[in-house]
């Protein structure tokens, strides 16, 4: 993720998504909650409504049906009406009918038959009831009648009349309707026929009639006014339905109550399978919710990681640089922008890097296309040159290993680039502090042979002195003129020829001092191990004369030569042929021979042993664990920088310093060994710098 | 300051280095001295050995060296050092008949102070210049010859002493006490005139005029041994 797609020109730093704020992701998520809400509410409102519609929907058509069922009957008991016999027809016949009739329609109060005067002829109350007319005479209430029959006899049809209340003798009293059929033989009119109607009378019918049964049903004037309730009163006055019934002559409206109530939330399927839904949805946006915040917090991980990756990749000194399988470069970091100085647009654009140097340019096309062929393999550090945009030419270090994409296919290079310009000074520094101890180390001893210096001068310059004050003396007691014998002339021969020798002796002296202390340019070369030994011989020599030791070489002459800075390996050699000759002058004399031996042996084939041996006292244990601390020292006029600036030179050389005493056949301590080795030359153009990367070897036991 | 009598004054050179040897002796040469070198204090010892077995030989009383010496040392030598030496020549009582005179290098010259501290003539840095050192030299000679002529006086002193009679002897050593005439006489039960015959003839071979001269002459012959 933080790597570029290999193949496809990325940018220097791929952007980050930022990290939201939180205001709108929680705004978001409030609207979520009040859209469902809403759409809840909503949800809710319609069905709520379906079901309230559906109840008056079915309420409406109950009274459609019930209207229908009324007509029915009405349209019924006409044609039994009109069956009725009429006035050509026996009177007990019509008396037999009729009452049948009103038995077996318990809705008709009263049939009568009026002649063409309107006066009644003939009267049948209902049995099953009380008579209609006991309170107020017939009389009184037939005005609806009249007006009925003069339509029906206007419009030869039968007509109803308006509805009109009929009071009972117990305070009550039924709204009624007569139905008026004017009776015509031919043209003539003969009489009219007046069915009367209860209106309770038609609901009791109604409902027991019409399904579904127990109906709650009541019968309106069209403007409202409550005629008659049926037998039912289970309406809850909620739903309820009224139908207009038109009748020739008036009009009833029937209205039907429902007794469903308002539909409640709770108990119905579709509601609970609406809230069920609605909770189950709302547990999903919860569920939801957490994943998301899940997922935010997982990206903002991400991004913190991602943009910790890149803070890392930001601050690091080490350049990064990716290359594609065409070696065109995919990916750069700061630390390498900064490096080389161009920025990472430049870098990715050209077509060979800006950074190699023109003179290189086609040295590293080389080595690109060998790496090139060489596959996913390549996994190796080299050292080369780059060039900064200020045309400045600076060492890098490379390392290059393959890069691999997800699926594992080799998909370019990945190369860590370091500026080696600060190391390099800092190794040029350090280097020249090395040279300057080294050079201490060397005044430090000379400093320390001090004192045999000024003898070792002294002694010639005395023997000149002592010459040339005699040779005054014997001049100035001399008579001019008078010839010298010849054995005074020979004796001032012989003066000044000393005087002569002795000069020449001083010089050697201060000559040997001046080629130890020149500061010589360090440099690693091969010299013979011979040659070290005769340089140092001098001022060896003047030593051991001094303590009357005797020096010897054991040098193989097949020995190749060693690989080292000479002047650096001299003083070494110095240091320790000193030590040994110093030793060995603390012995009494008549303890034996005084002898250094300087030996040189091949270690292995590729390290050469030499080692100093004196006729010492050893060295015992108590000094032997100080023996490498710098201004450790047993002399009085030692700075004690000797042998641990030997032991860090001959480290420097790959080499290991060490001592062991040295024994006689007895098992006495008899002297001691210091024994250091140096890397020898090769044959072979790696043997310089093998020799430099060589660890150092054990040492060779050599007792 | 030869005299007759004591010899040749003789300078022994030792130094380990024949060059500054030949050197030295060719520079006092010059100045008409003789000189012997020695090339370490083990020969020079050795030789010194001989002389004194040689004097002791002889029929003569008198110990080496007979004529004045000097000792020119180098200190710092291998074998055997300069100080070592000196210290033989301490132990043999020969400091003041043979004054040493130590050649020092530049480094040594702490050293040369304790020696001249402890006895020795003196001492001469190295490079020396000019006459310096013969000047040296021939100041010890004069030394050493003085101390050959006091140590003869005394030897001179001894014998007459040892030629007194054993009454001599007690009148002497009573005299020497500041004791009178008389009370010397009452000690040794005799005469007063027999102690003054005895007094003039211990003043007589003695050589001395009065007790106080007495006195200084046995206090100088004591001196040694004390």
């Amino acid at each position: 993720m933080n790597r570029p797609p290999p193949g496809a020109p990325a940018p220097a730093s791929p952007p980050i998504a930022p990290v939201r704020e939180d205001r709108p992701r929680w705004f978001l998520w409030v609207a979520l909650v009040v859209l469902l809400v809403a759409v809840q509410a909503l949800l809710l409102g319609l069905t709520l409504h379906y079901r309230s519609s559906k109840a008056q929907e079915e309420v409406e058509a109950r009274v459609l049906a019930s209207a229908e069922e009324l007509r029915k009957m009405l349209g019924a008991d006409l044609r039994r009406v009109l069956n009725l016999p009429g006035s050509d027809e026996p009177p007990q016949l019509w008396r037999e009918r009729a009452q049948r009739l009103l038995i077996e329609r318990p809705e008709l109060a009263r049939i009568e038959r009026r002649d063409t005067n309107f006066a009644v002829t003939r009267v049948l109350d209902t049995p099953t009831r009380s008579p209609l007319f006991v309170r107020i005479p017939r009389a009184e209430a037939q005005l609806e009648t009249e007006l009925a029959c003069r339509a029906a006899e206007r419009r030869s049809e039968p007509t109803y009349s308006r509805s009109f209340f009929v009071p009972h003798s117990d305070g009550g009293g039924i709204e009624v309707i007569d139905l008026c059929i004017a009776e015509r033989i031919g043209e003539g009119l003969t009489g009219y026929v007046v069915a009367t109607f209860g209106l309770p009378g038609l609901l009791d019918q109604l409902s027991a009639s019409a399904p579904p049964p127990g109906l709650d049903l009541a019968m309106l004037e069209p403007d409202g006014t409550m005629l008659a309730h049926g037998p039912q009163r289970s309406g809850a006055g909620v739903f309820r339905a009224s139908r207009l019934i038109d009748l020739p002559g008036t009009a009833i409206q029937l209205q039907l109550n429902s007794p469903a109530t308002q539909p409640s939330l709770v108990p119905d399927l579709v509601t609970t399978m609406v809230i069920g839904l609605s909770l189950t949805l709302f547990g999903v946006v919860v569920l939801l919710a957490r994943d998301v915040r899940r997922r935010a917090r997982a990206e903002s991980e991400l991004a913190e990681s991602l943009a910790f990756r890149k803070a890392m990749e930001d601050s690091l000194v080490t350049g990064l640089r990716a290359r594609d399988r065409q070696a065109r470069t995919t990916y750069v970091n700061p630390a390498f922008c900064a490096m080389v100085g161009f920025d990472a647009n430049e870098l990715l654009s050209s077509a060979q890097p800006p950074y190699w140097p023109a003179e290189l340019a086609s040295e590293y096309q080389r080595r690109q296309e060998e790496r090139l062929a060489s596959g996913a393999q390549t996994r190796d550090a080299f050292e080369t040159t780059f060039v900064r945009k200020s045309g400045e030419r600076f060492p890098a270090m490379v390392f290059e290993s393959a890069l691999r994409d997800a699926s594992g296919a080799h998909a370019g290079w990945m190369s860590a680039i370091v500026d080696l310009s600060a190391q390099r000074r800092v190794e040029e520094v350090a280097r020249q502090q090395q040279d300057r101890l080294q050079a201490t180390a060397r005044l430090a001893t000379i400093g320390e042979m001090a004192s045999l210096l000024s003898h070792e001068l002294n002694q010639p310059l005395s023997a000149i002195a002592a010459y040339a004050t005699g040779t005054l003396n014997v001049m100035d007691s001399h008579t001019p003129g008078v010839p010298l014998d010849a054995e005074l002339w020979g004796s001032l021969h012989v003066a000044a020829r000393q005087i002569a020798q002795q000069s020449e002796r001083a010089g050697r002296v201060i000559k040997s001092v001046h080629d130890f202390v020149r500061r010589r340019e360090s440099a690693r070369e091969a010299v013979a191990v011979t040659e070290l030994a005769e340089a140092i011989l001098p001022l060896v020599r003047l030593q051991a004369r001094k303590s009357d030791t005797a020096i010897e070489f054991d040098i193989d002459p097949s020995l190749r030569k060693v690989v080292c800075d000479r002047a650096m390996v001299e003083q070494v050699l110095l240091n320790l042929t000193r030590n040994g000759i110093q030793a060995m002058q603390g012995m009494p004399r008549s303890s034996g021979r005084r002898v250094l031996v300087l030996k040189a042996r091949a270690s292995t084939s590729q390290w050469v042993l030499l080692s100093v041996v004196d006729t010492g006292p050893g060295v015992d244990d108590e000094v032997a664990r100080q023996l490498f601390t710098p201004f450790f020292t047993t002399r009085t006029e030692g700075m004690g920088l000797g042998l641990s600036v030997c032991r860090t030179i001959v480290e420097q050389h790959g080499g290991a310093l060490d001592f062991e005493n040295v024994r006689d056949a007895t098992g006495a301590v008899c002297g001691v060994e210091f024994r250091f080795t140096l890397p020898a030359e090769r044959t072979g153009p790696s043997a310089a710098r093998a020799a430099i990367d060589g660890k150092s070897p054990a040492i060779v036991d050599g007792s | 300051m030869t005299t007759p009598e004591m010899g040749l004054p003789m300078v022994y050179l030792v130094d380990d280095e024949e060059v500054v040897r030949q050197g030295i002796a060719w520079l006092l040469r010059s100045r008409r001295l003789l000189s012997e070198g020695f090339d370490s204090g083990e020969a020079f010892e050795a030789a010194l050995e001989q002389h004194t077995a040689a004097a002791a030989s002889t029929t003569s009383a008198e110990d080496w060296p007979r004529a004045p010496s000097c000792l020119v040392l180098d200190l710092r030598m291998g074998g055997m050092s300069g100080l070592a030496l000196f210290e033989r020549v301490i132990a043999r009582g020969l400091v003041e008949t043979l004054p040493v005179i130590f050649l020092t290098g530049h480094g040594d010259v702490p050293t040369a102070v304790a020696a001249v501290k402890r006895g020795a003539f003196d001492f001469v840095e190295k490079p020396f210049s000019n006459n310096a050192l013969v000047d040296r030299v021939e100041q010890a000679l004069a030394n050493s010859a003085a101390a050959l002529l006091k140590r003869r006086e005394l030897s001179a002193q001894q014998r007459r002493l040892e030629q007194l009679s054993k009454r001599e002897r007690e009148v002497m050593e009573l005299v020497a006490t500041g004791m009178s005439n008389k009370a010397m006489a009452e000690t040794l039960q005799v005469s007063v005139r027999t102690i003054e015959v005895h007094r003039a003839s211990v003043y007589e071979k003695l050589g001395v005029q009065s007790a106080v001269e007495l006195l200084n002459t046995l206090n100088s012959l004591n001196s040694p041994r004390s």
